[in-house]
């Protein structure tokens, strides 16, 4: 029925989360009362205005295709439109995009179209309120779907107007069951301790959890070993390396490695510092701060990533909290 | 072949605008300016004389000498090299027929530099220019660094104010940009950047970093411009960091945003990348970072709200509070250029390999360019470091070119292998 899945057939080798992505709305995990709901509205072939929060990984984008799908079967490519709104965030994107789409007449049965907009909660202040004009002005052809990870950042009015979904972490079984499901499509072979491992390093997020699946099934047979030398593999050297340096109080080489991960890898600040406070928590890392010392770290950590929202320099905030770091180590290595 | 090179025009002379068009930056100024002396041509506007102030380098000068040529007016021009006391402007104004009814159409008096009137040399010129504007029947301009002087107050309640700002360095590229075209010159784009940030707003030193580097060369590379980034106003900046690391006092510390001609941005990136420098106890350097970063979100709050009311808490955590850090006594070292704008000159080819991946990725997992960055991309890399095969099949379903196969596998051999793998 859908074209989906000649595409299946065709490509052997793609990444595993497209492959496995669930088309139908009751392929999807763990967020049943979610799922009945949206049911209920391709049923009645009418939808409002729709708000997805949830972390991220949970299911949120795949449900807005599988509601597309649904809504539109063969014809969803004509009227479906799906934005990312870190990519576009600006007001110009609104105004031309969006509102020629939503202003032209949906084709089939179905009397609207219907505008994915992905990590809205990213989009500025200005887009956001042109948006919510043209959600009034266009109700009648364009039905909206935004999807964000914090919802307090899409402004009031535009909240107002959606019916609000909220999704819940998955559930471990459930992750596990799916990833072993994948495993077994693909002839890997998975050990307990590695389901566990990548269910353990994956924070809940599905899309984490899939990729580590694959990158370790890349290398061989996964195992929690597999697991662990992916994810080792997978974040940047330079993180441990820097917080090393730092610690030790060699301050300029912990620089020069913070101007390495933003520039030759292109991270930003909040990448960064999230990744910093998973390597500082992280009971398997090579830094063996002490308990202690790792709650003032995180502490740490989250004020520079307030100060770099609130901020404008990454660099120097993240400079700052070497620096910090560099006091703390003293203390630690001097006794 | 010494004599003739003598005999060359300077580029700042060479390309100093003839048109409008050809003004760099200062768009709606520029417009404001047009809208008023086309005014005259209806009458005689509410505010008889306009007040052009700014920087040095913005192009003030140029700009009138420009109007007056593009308009077909004749310019009556007074500069600081001139005595301007009060019967030298009544001279001039007479020569300009201020008060006529009919004859004097077709000119402009032009007043350059009035903040570098003497008070005892141009006695009374000040005032008298205030009784021209006040009769005058002409067009009548004036430009000033800065004219916020007390002593200006009444003329500036006489004036239309119109302010010119530095130029974007994006628009002092342009510029550069158009002048290798003329000359035949290969510039690589990273390097004109250099050279445009380098230089701050100020057009002629711009230019003149161009031509010196351009001399006897028909390529420019970063590797060239490398040096003068060390060389020019790093003088200044050498001088404003010494007075800053070497302040006992708060108001010292502060003095520098007065004396330095780096503007508030670049401050900050000098000081950030000196810093460690410097200092080099852990107590110190933490304690200057810390007012750094109080800095750094005063700014960030300012220019989100736009409450410029933020600003000076942000200056002094700049300054002050960096100064404040030190304990012990200043000694000398050698401050470095900020390594950062260097940095991302040189590596741009790269960022611009590493945004087209993502954007690939992206448009097929239904993520944003920067989830695409931080959450596949490192995946990928692992696979295609391990599997060859699967990488393969990856990358046809990406798109992906044998450069960008190259980037993310970090191997020559390893990506022709991939490439090998898919051509099966």
């Amino acid at each position: 029925m859908y074209s989906w899945k000649a595409q299946v057939i065709v490509m052997s080798e793609i990444l595993w989360t497209e492959k496995y992505r669930p088309r139908k709305l009751d392929e999807i995990i763990d967020q049943e009362e979610v799922v009945a709901r949206l049911k209920q509205f391709v049923r009645e072939r009418n939808i409002p205005h729709l708000l997805f929060a949830g972390p991220p990984g949970t299911g949120k984008t795949t449900a807005a295709l599988c509601l597309a799908y649904e809504l539109y079967g063969d014809r969803w490519r004509d009227n479906v439109l799906e934005l990312n709104a870190s990519d576009e965030r600006g007001i110009q994107t609104i105004r031309a995009r969006v509102k020629e789409y939503a202003r032209t007449v949906a084709l089939g049965e179905v009397p609207f179209k219907l505008i994915i907009l992905d990590e809205a909660d990213n989009m500025t202040s200005d887009a956001q309120q042109a948006l919510r004009r043209i959600m009034e002005l266009y109700t009648a052809t364009a039905r909206f779907c935004l999807i964000a990870n914090y919802p307090s950042k899409i402004i009031e009015p535009i909240q107002s107007r959606c019916a609000f979904f909220r999704f819940q972490p998955l559930k471990k079984e459930h992750v596990i069951e799916r990833l072993r499901y994948i495993a077994q499509q693909e002839g890997v072979e998975v050990t307990e301790d590695g389901l566990e491992a990548i269910w353990e390093v994956s924070e809940g997020d599905m899309r984490r959890a899939i990729n580590t699946l694959q990158a370790a099934a890349a290398l061989g047979r996964v195992d929690a070993d597999a697991v662990y030398r992916v994810v080792g593999r997978a974040k940047p050297k330079e993180v441990a390396e820097m917080l090393a340096l730092a610690l030790k109080g060699n301050f300029l080489e912990a620089r020069r490695k913070l101007r390495e991960l933003m520039i030759n890898y292109g991270l930003s600040g909040v990448d960064i510092i999230k990744q910093v406070h998973r390597e500082i928590m992280s009971p398997r890392s090579a830094l063996k701060i002490p308990e202690d010392v790792k709650v003032e770290l995180a502490d740490l950590a989250g004020e520079i990533e307030f100060r770099m929202v609130e901020g404008a320099d990454d660099e120097i905030q993240l400079s700052a909290f070497l620096a910090k770091l560099a006091l703390i180590g003293r203390r630690l290595y001097k006794g | 072949m010494s004599a003739r090179a003598s005999l060359r025009l300077p580029w700042v002379e060479k390309y100093r605008p003839r048109r409008l068009a050809d003004m760099v930056g200062n768009a709606s100024a520029i417009r404001e300016i047009v809208a008023w002396l086309k005014s005259w041509e209806k009458g005689i506007p509410e505010k008889r004389a306009l007040l052009i102030y700014g920087p040095p380098g913005v192009g003030k000068t140029t700009l009138v000498h420009v109007l007056a040529r593009e308009f077909g007016y004749e310019l009556i021009e007074m500069n600081a090299s001139d005595l301007r006391r009060a019967e030298d402007i009544r001279r001039i104004a007479r020569a300009a027929d201020i008060g006529s009814l009919f004859g004097s159409r077709g000119r402009i008096i032009f007043f350059d530099e009035v903040d570098g009137m003497s008070g005892t040399e141009d006695r009374g010129g000040l005032a008298e220019i205030m009784e021209v504007i006040k009769e005058t029947r002409i067009p009548i301009i004036l430009a000033a660094n800065d004219p916020w002087d007390p002593r200006f107050r009444p003329l500036r309640d006489l004036c239309k104010m119109v302010r010119m700002d530095r130029p974007r360095p994006s628009d002092i590229v342009k510029l550069l940009r158009r002048i290798c075209l003329a000359e035949g010159i290969k510039a690589d784009p990273a390097a004109l950047r250099v050279i445009a940030e380098n230089a701050e707003g100020d057009i002629r030193s711009a230019i003149n970093d161009l031509e010196a580097i351009a001399e006897g060369r028909k390529v420019i590379t970063v590797d060239d411009v490398r040096h003068l980034a060390k060389r020019n106003r790093q003088h200044d900046a050498f001088a404003t960091l010494k007075m800053l690391f070497s302040a006992r006092r708060c108001d010292q510390a502060k003095a520098i945003l007065s004396q330095s001609l780096l503007d508030y941005d670049m401050l900050l990136q000098w000081i950030h990348e000196n810093l460690p420098y410097q200092y080099k106890d852990p107590e110190e350097l933490a304690k200057a970072y810390e007012a750094l970063s109080k800095a750094d979100m005063y700014f960030g709050r300012i220019v989100k709200t736009q409450n410029w009311g933020l600003l000076s808490y942000a200056l002094e955590m700049m300054t002050a509070g960096v100064a404040m850090a030190r304990k012990r006594p200043y000694r000398f070292v050698k401050y470095q250029f900020p390594q950062r704008i260097l940095l991302m000159a040189k590596t741009k080819e790269v960022r611009r390999l590493r945004e087209e991946i993502c954007r690939r990725i992206a448009s097929k997992c239904h993520v944003s360019r920067k989830c695409a960055n931080a959450e596949v991309l490192p995946f990928l890399r692992v696979i295609f470091e391990g599997n060859p095969k699967m990488a393969a099949g990856i990358a046809k379903w990406l798109d992906l070119s044998e450069d960008m196969i190259r980037f993310i596998v970090g191997d020559r051999r390893k990506a022709k292998e991939i490439v090998k793998y898919m051509r099966k």
